[in-house]
């Protein structure tokens, strides 16, 4: 049967097991849209702007582990993909992002709409194109989903020109198409060995997991190995819910901002078993005394990070699932139960010693205790996002995840305004769960005009904004290294966030005493809509402890 | 630092140069010199020879691996590998006694005549690429333009 090139798009993507999409329609993708109007098996979520719809596809996919999808016009709407995108990468979300473009005709003649899509989403993409005939639709539909899944997941680009989505062709749907290369998934046995004899050798093991962990789904064999070892285990930020975090072996998040234990853990241990990390500089520090007294074990996916960073003396270049049953085959029958009880008792008896403190009961209130009261509110299938600054690091610090896929954070980029549209995708994702963002002020205004998309499509979001009247993380840093020179971090008592959300017909409500966050908090949940909790807290509380940029992971500013 | 080669094969499509090239750019290396061939597979053969360490080419390596479009990227080793550049050289408006010395100088190089026409000579030459260097060096006061292939390296192994 002949189709166009619009119906082709939406035949694709139901073949790939899209069902939600997050987009903003335009004259570059008006046929596309005129198609998706009689299409009902995609629910179609139109957001307010197209950086929203990008995290919000990229929330959906860390929710869910599915592609997440976001649609737009050419031009600007195409360059709004571009934070989202770059977001995206810089975690190995699964983002698949289609813009329309203008005709092929008139490409490279600066025609209305246009930008230059192919090369502007090229280094922040794991691989885009541009369809240049109708026929091969199928094909790149085909190859942008296996490409963002496979291996390091990651964000693909679609530039779709207008005319090839009105063109038409005989096409097979889904084209049979095969990744031009091979990812190696299996580690080699040697490999393991050479694992398990490091292991077998330390006296005082410790196991790093980052989001690599969670993107295999191999949290189950994380906990199953470190139970095995007696290893204790520090997460990076992407790593956060790859074990339960009161699981007595795990120690929170290491690096910048992390647990002292966990930092201390890293800088006495003999042996440091990394999985699916790329030793970001907020995770380690100073790399030259980072983990000064271990051998490293570096398990990725990846090979361009082995060896990227840290020079680790055995490098596994595996799927973490399959590298870490790998070890736990070899070494079940090798490993003598005991050893390392000293080094466990070490471990635990900073931990007991090392606590971080939660209970302020100070007005206004002290964030720690916010989010003590966040943990004891949510249960452990809740979904918690953040925005970008203090307010990600005290939730990164304080808040305990459960499981895997349940906190979400942006790491590598660091977006401000990501939070709120990624809460939003991931409660598409995952309906059933409770969605909560945490928020600071400044980073919920750069997206807030979301609360219309969440009203109008009944999104039920909770936003918990730590509202300090400040780019609190700037503040943060020029209180402790420029001289409290606060140059333009504060940011006025505006808006009110009550009225902000009442605006857009959502719930708000305002919290300012410590006895007030249960119950208001469970008030925004079961309201069933979207929520907005204004949260009125301590302007001068600081994320503590502290490793300042580029210094040593055992010299916290406490 | 010292010169490295690079070998890849990739998919013959737009845009997969500047997918290579930018590679470098990011990390700030220059590359000294690129030639592209299409093997008879339909794939094409990118050969390029930049300058950096041992750490920095290996990650390179990598990095060019990981692109989609490329299916391999060889190192290659300079003393183990035939290398040829082509120079073609045309010549500003020459008197016969210029042009006589011209061709002369050209010939002696092993290098050949291509076409001389109203006093503008044009010329081939080809070598190791210290060689080209030097001929066009010596041959330049009679040079008005100049146009060369970069390295073109195969590895004998």
């Amino acid at each position: 049967m002949e189709l166009t090139g619009s119906q082709i798009l939406w035949k694709c993507l139901k073949a790939e097991g899209v069902k939600e999409v997050f987009g903003i329609p335009g004259g570059a993708i008006i046929h596309a849209y005129d198609t998706l109007y009689s299409e009902t098996e995609i629910r179609h979520i139109l957001v307010r702007h197209e950086q929203a719809a990008a995290h919000a596809a990229d929330g959906y996919a860390r929710a869910s582990g599915r592609p997440g999808v976001c649609v737009t016009t050419s031009g600007p709407g195409a360059t709004n993909l571009v934070t989202g995108i770059l977001n995206a990468y810089m975690d190995s979300s699964p983002v698949v992002a289609i813009s329309g473009q203008v005709s092929t005709s008139l490409l490279g003649l600066d025609a209305f709409q246009e930008a230059d899509m192919l090369s502007i989403m090229l280094p922040i993409t794991k691989h885009n194109f541009i369809v240049q005939r109708v026929e091969d639709l199928p094909r790149t539909i085909r190859l942008a989903f296996l490409i963002s899944l496979t291996g390091r997941p990651g964000p693909v680009h679609i530039d779709l020109p207008r005319d090839i989505q009105s063109a038409k062709a005989e096409v097979e749907i889904p084209a049979q198409v095969e990744l031009p290369k091979h990812i190696r998934l299996d580690p080699k046995p040697y490999e393991i060995l050479q694992a398990v004899n490091l292991i077998l050798k330390s006296e005082r093991p410790l196991i790093m997991a980052g989001g690599g962990v969670i993107l295999s789904g191999a949290s189950p064999e994380l906990v199953e190995l470190a139970e095995l070892t007696g290893a204790p285990v520090v997460t990076t930020l992407q790593g956060k819910g790859s074990i339960p975090e009161d699981h007595p072996l795990c120690l929170g998040m290491l690096g910048m901002h992390g647990r002292m234990v966990a930092n201390l853990a890293v800088s006495e241990c003999d042996l440091l078993l990394a999985v699916g990390v790329r030793f970001s500089d907020r995770s380690t520090g100073d790399v030259k005394h980072f983990a000064p007294r271990a051998r490293i074990i570096h398990i990725d996916i990846d090979p361009v990070e082995l060896g990227k960073i840290v020079r680790p003396e055995v490098v596994i270049r595996a799927d973490a699932k399959r590298a870490l049953r790998a070890i736990i085959q070899a070494l079940v029958s090798r490993w003598q139960r005991g050893r390392g009880e000293e080094w466990g008792k070490r471990i635990q008896q900073m931990k007991r010693e090392l606590a971080p403190r939660m209970d302020y009961d100070e007005i206004p209130l002290k964030p720690q205790r916010v989010i003590k009261e966040i943990n004891e509110t949510l249960g452990p299938d809740a979904i918690l996002v953040t925005e970008v600054g203090q307010c990600e690091m005290w939730a990164a610090h304080f808040y305990c995840t459960r499981k895997p896929r349940h906190f979400i954070a942006s790491g590598g980029l660091g977006t401000m305004g990501f939070g709120f549209p990624a809460s939003m995708g991931a409660k598409v994702a995952r309906p059933d769960h409770t969605v909560v963002n945490i928020a600071g002020d400044g980073s919920f205004l750069m997206n807030s005009q979301e609360l219309a998309t969440c009203v109008v499509n009944n999104i039920a979001v909770a936003n918990c904004i730590f509202n300090n009247r400040y780019l609190g993380m700037v503040k943060q840093w020029q209180d402790l290294f420029f001289g409290k020179r606060r140059s333009q971090t504060y940011l006025g008592e505006s808006p009110d966030f009550v009225k902000l959300a009442e605006a857009y017909g959502a719930w708000g409500d305002r919290v300012e005493r410590p006895g007030e966050i249960k119950e208001k908090l469970k008030q925004a949940i079961e309201s069933g809509k979207p929520a907005v909790l204004d949260i009125l807290i301590d302007p001068d509380e600081h994320v503590l402890p502290m490793v300042p940029a580029g210094g040593r992971l055992d010299q916290m500013l406490t | 630092m010292t010169t490295r080669i690079f070998s890849i094969l990739c998919e013959n499509v737009p845009g997969v140069m500047m997918r290579v090239s930018r590679c470098f750019t990011r990390r700030q290396i220059n590359i000294d010199s690129i030639t592209v061939g299409i093997e008879p597979s339909g794939l094409a053969r990118m050969i390029l020879s930049f300058q950096a360490d041992d750490r920095t080419t290996e990650y390179l390596r990598k990095v060019l691996e990981r692109l989609i479009p490329v299916i391999s990227v060889e190192v290659i080793d300079p003393a183990r590998a035939a290398v040829r550049e082509v120079a073609l050289l045309k010549s500003r408006r020459l008197d016969d006694r210029e042009t006589m010395e011209f061709v002369q100088k050209v010939e002696e190089r092993s290098g050949r005549m291509l076409e001389i026409k109203e006093g503008v000579a044009i010329a081939e030459l080809s070598g190791e690429h210290s060689k080209v260097e030097e001929a066009v060096k010596e041959l330049s006061p009679y040079l008005k333009e100049v146009a060369r292939s970069g390295q073109v390296y195969l590895s004998r192994e």
